[in-house]
C-alpha cells in the first residue's frame, strides 16, 4: 500500500508539469494582457506599458518565461498578481480553504443524505416514495445550478431574509450575531446548491445498484443464514452498492471543481472557482496559472484518495 | 418408522411478473423423515430451488406463497412472523446454493461472513465465534483454516469456495439441509469431493438432507428416496432403487432414460421437447405434450398423486396400462 502511495505520488510530477505547459501555452494563445489593462485606462502611456511589461518578465520568450514561472514554483513563488501586485500564493491561501470546506461539506452531505434514500428506493422498488424520489432526482439531474442558485436567493435572501445571499461571513445581523452560526448561515444555500446537483446523481446510483445485488445470490445466502435484515441491507448489500458510486464520484470529481465556479459565482463565495472566472476573463496571467496548478494538485489528491477508499470498499481490486 | 421431520402439503408459490402468474410451485406435497437423505429431481425450471426458497420463505419478490402448508417439528413455518424465521434460517434449516462464487458475498473475508451467521443465532463472544469458525472450517477440510478465514471469496477455487459454503450452513448444525445443485458448477474431480463431504458430515451430525438435483447419477448415490418435480408438480414419489428399477411415470422413465451411462458408452440423452411454459401451463397433465403415452383423459383431468404401493406415489391416468422400463433396461 504504501510503495502503490509513492508511486502514484511520483506519477503526479509527469502529469504536473504536462498539465501546467499545457496552460500556460494555452493561456498565451488567449491574448494579451497588457491590452486588456489598455483597454481599462486609455491614456496610458506606452512607456508604462513597456515598464509593466519588463517588471512582470512579458517581454522575454514564452520558453524562458515558463521557465522561469516553474523555477519560481518550485520554491513556492506563484509571481504576483497583474492587478494589484500581491503574491499569488498569499491570495489563494484562503481561497482554497473556502473552496475545499464548501466542496467537502456539500459531498459528505450528499452521501449522508443519498445511501438511505437510495436503499429505502430499492427496497420498496415502484412504492410511491420510490417513484417519487426518481421524479424527484431525474428533475435534480436536468436542473441548472445557477438558475436553482438564484431561486434559492430570491425566496430565501430577498423575501424571506433568513439567510445571506452572499459571501462566505459577516451578516452580523442574522443568526444571533454568533460567529460560528454566522458561517453555517452562510455555508447553506450553497451547500443546498451543490448538494441537491450531487443527490440527484448518488440517489440514482445506489438505488440502480442496491436493486441489482438485492437480487444477487450472496444476498439471498445471507438471508438464507437467518441474518437481520438491518446486516442484510446495511452490511452485505450496501458494501457492494456503495463501490460504483465512489467510482462515480472518481470520474466526476473533474466536473465538481470544474462545476464549483458558477455556484461559487452565483453566490459570491470567495473561493477558488469565482476568483478563477474573474482572473481569467481579465487574463491575470499569474493567478490563473496559481489556480490551475492548485486545481491540477487538488483532483490529483482526491483522486488517489478516492482510489484507495475503492480498493478498502471492494478487496477484489488490487494495487498495482 | 422415523419421524417426520418436514411436511408439505399442497404449497404452492407463484410469480407475480408483468408477462403473468408463474405458477413455478403449484401444489406441491412430500415429507422427509428424520435423518432421511432425500432427493429433489427434476429438468431445470421444474421448481426445485422455488420449493426449497418456500420452506426457508425467503422466496424473492414478486414471488409469494399463495397457498399450503410446511410443517417443520410439527410447526406450520407458514405462520412464523418474520422474526421466527429468522431464527429458524442457518441455525434450524440452512441451504447451500448451486454457484459458491455468486453465493459468498465478494467484498467481506470469508470469516466475517461465518461469525456473522454464527453471531446471530448464538449468543456467543467474539473470540468463541472466531474459535467455532476456525472449527467448522477444518470440519469441512479446509487446510490451513485460522489464515484462510481471513482471505476473501475470490482468493479460492471453486471447490474451495462450495466447502466454505458448507461450512456457513452448517456452522449452527441445522437438522435440515437443502443442497441445490451443489456440486454442477464444480469440476468432476471436485464433484465427487463434495459430494463425499456431504454425506460425512450428514452422517456426522445427524441431521436431515434435501439434495436437489437434475443429475440422475447424483441422487442414487446421495438419496434413499426421491421426489420428482416437472413444471411445479409432483409426478413420482418412490425409494431410490424402487424408482430406478419400476419407475410409473413416463416423465421418470424419460429422465431415467436421459442418464448417461458410462458402461454403455451413451451420450447424455435429453427429453425431447421443452419445460412449458408456466404462465400458462398445459391443461389436465402438465407433461403431456411431451408423453409417449398420452391418452385424451391427460390433457383434461389434473392427474392427482395416489399411493399406488406402499410407499409409492404417482401422478399419471395411465399408470396401471403401461409398463416402463427402469434403469437397467436401457
Ligand atoms: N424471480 C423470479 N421471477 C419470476 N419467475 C421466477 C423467478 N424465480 C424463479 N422463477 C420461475 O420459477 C420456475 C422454477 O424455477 P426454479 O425453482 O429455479 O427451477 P429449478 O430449480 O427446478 O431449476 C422457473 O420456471 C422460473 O421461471
Ligand atoms: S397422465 Fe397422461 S400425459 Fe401425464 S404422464 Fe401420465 S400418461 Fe403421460
Ligand atoms: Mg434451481
Amino acid at each position: 500500500m504504501f510503495r502503490y502511495i509513492v508511486r502514484r505520488l511520483l506519477y503526479m510530477i509527469p502529469v504536473f508539469l504536462g498539465i501546467s505547459i499545457i496552460s500556460f501555452f494555452v493561456m498565451y494563445a488567449a491574448g494579451d494582457p497588457l491590452n486588456i489593462i489598455r483597454l481599462g485606462r486609455p491614456n496610458i502611456t506606452q512607456e508604462t506599458i513597456d515598464a509593466l511589461k519588463v517588471y512582470y518578465g512579458l517581454d522575454k520568450p514564452i520558453p524562458i518565461q515558463y521557465l522561469t514561472w516553474l523555477t519560481n514554483l518550485l520554491q513556492f513563488n506563484f509571481g504576483k498578481s497583474l492587478y494589484g501586485g500581491r503574491p499569488v500564493n498569499f491570495l489563494i491561501g484562503s481561497w482554497v480553504w473556502e473552496t475545499v470546506k464548501l466542496q467537502l461539506i456539500s459531498i459528505l452531505l450528499a452521501f449522508a443524505i443519498s445511501i438511505p434514500i437510495g436503499i429505502n428506493s430499492a427496497k420498496k422498488q415502484y412504492s410511491k416514495q420510490d417513484i417519487a424520489v426518481t421524479s424527484i432526482s431525474l428533475f435534480g439531474v436536468s436542473m441548472p445550478t445557477f438558475w436553482l442558485g438564484l431561486i434559492l436567493i430570491i425566496i430565501f435572501s430577498f423575501q424571506l431574509g433568513w439567510l445571506p445571499s452572499a459571501g462566505a461571513y459577516g451578516a452580523p445581523y442574522l443568526w444571533w450575531d454568533n460567529p460560528v452560526l454566522d458561517e453555517i448561515a452562510h455555508l447553506i444555500l450553497p451547500v443546498t446548491v451543490l448538494v441537491y446537483v450531487m443527490l440527484a446523481q448518488n440517489i440514482r446510483l445506489i438505488r440502480a445498484n442496491m436493486l441489482e445485488i438485492l437480487r444477487s445470490d450472496y444476498i439471498l445466502a445471507a438471508r438464507a443464514s437467518g441474518l437481520s435484515e438491518r446486516k442484510v441491507v446495511y452490511k452485505y448489500a450496501l458494501r457492494n452498492a456503495i463501490g460504483p458510486v465512489i467510482t462515480y464520484l472518481g470520474i466526476s470529481l473533474g466536473a465538481i471543481i470544474a462545476g464549483a465556479p458558477m455556484t461559487e459565482y452565483v453566490f459570491n463565495w470567495p473561493g477558488l472557482g469565482r476568483r478563477y472566472v474573474d482572473a481569467a476573463m481579465r487574463l491575470d496571467f499569474p493567478l490563473v496559472m496559481g489556480i490551475n496548478m492548485v486545481i491540477t494538485v487538488m483532483t490529483l489528491i482526491a483522486t488517489l484518495i478516492i482510489d484507495i477508499c475503492y480498493v478498502y470498499i471492494d478487496p477484489r481490486i488490487r494495487l498495482r | 418408522m422415523a419421524e417426520t421431520l418436514l411436511n408439505i402439503e399442497g404449497l404452492k408459490t407463484h410469480f407475480f411478473t408483468e408477462a403473468g402468474i408463474v405458477k413455478a410451485v403449484d401444489g406441491i406435497s412430500f415429507n422427509l423423515k428424520k435423518g432421511e437423505s432425500l432427493g429433489l429431481v427434476g429438468e431445470s425450471g421444474s421448481g426445485k430451488t422455488v420449493t426449497a426458497l418456500s420452506v426457508l420463505r425467503i422466496v424473492p419478490k414478486p414471488g409469494k406463497i399463495t397457498d399450503g402448508k410446511i410443517e417443520f417439528n410439527d410447526e406450520n413455518l407458514l405462520k412464523k412472523t418474520e422474526k421466527e424465521m429468522q431464527k429458524i434460517r442457518g441455525s434450524k434449516i440452512a441451504i447451500i446454493f448451486q454457484d459458491p462464487s455468486s453465493s459468498l458475498n465478494p467484498v467481506y473475508t470469508v470469516g466475517t461472513q461465518l461469525r456473522d451467521v454464527i453471531m446471530a443465532h448464538q449468543t456467543v463472544s467474539k473470540t468463541e465465534a472466531r474459535k467455532k469458525t476456525i472449527e467448522i472450517l477444518e470440519v469441512v477440510g479446509l487446510p490451513d483454516a485460522e489464515t484462510r478465514m481471513r482471505e476473501y471469496p475470490h482468493q479460492f477455487s471453486g471447490g474451495m469456495k462450495q466447502r466454505v459454503a458448507i461450512a456457513r450452513a452448517l456452522a449452527c448444525e441445522p437438522t435440515l439441509l437443502f443442497a441445490d445443485e451443489p456440486t454442477t458448477n464444480l469440476d468432476v474431480t471436485i464433484q465427487a469431493q463434495v459430494l463425499n463431504l456431504l454425506n460425512d458430515l450428514k452422517k456426522k451430525l445427524g441431521m436431515s438432507l434435501v439434495m436437489i438435483t437434475h443429475d440422475m447419477g447424483i441422487i442414487a448415490e446421495m438419496t434413499t428416496r426421491i421426489v420428482v418435480l416437472y413444471a411445479g408438480r409432483v409426478c413420482e414419489i418412490a425409494e431410490t432403487h424402487d424408482l430406478f428399477e419400476r419407475p410409473r411415470h413416463p416423465y421418470t422413465e424419460a429422465l431415467l432414460a436421459a442418464v448417461p451411462r458410462l458402461d454403455m458408452r451413451k451420450t447424455l440423452r435429453v427429453i425431447p421437447g421443452n419445460i412449458p411454459n408456466l404462465i400458462e401451463p398445459p391443461s389436465g397433465c402438465r407433461f403431456h405434450p411431451r408423453c409417449n403415452y398420452a391418452k385424451q383423459t391427460c390433457k383434461e383431468d389434473i392427474p392427482v398423486l395416489e399411493e399406488i404401493e406402499s410407499g409409492h406415489f404417482v401422478a399419471c391416468h395411465e399408470w396401471q396400462n403401461i409398463t416402463l422400463k427402469g434403469e437397467r433396461s436401457h
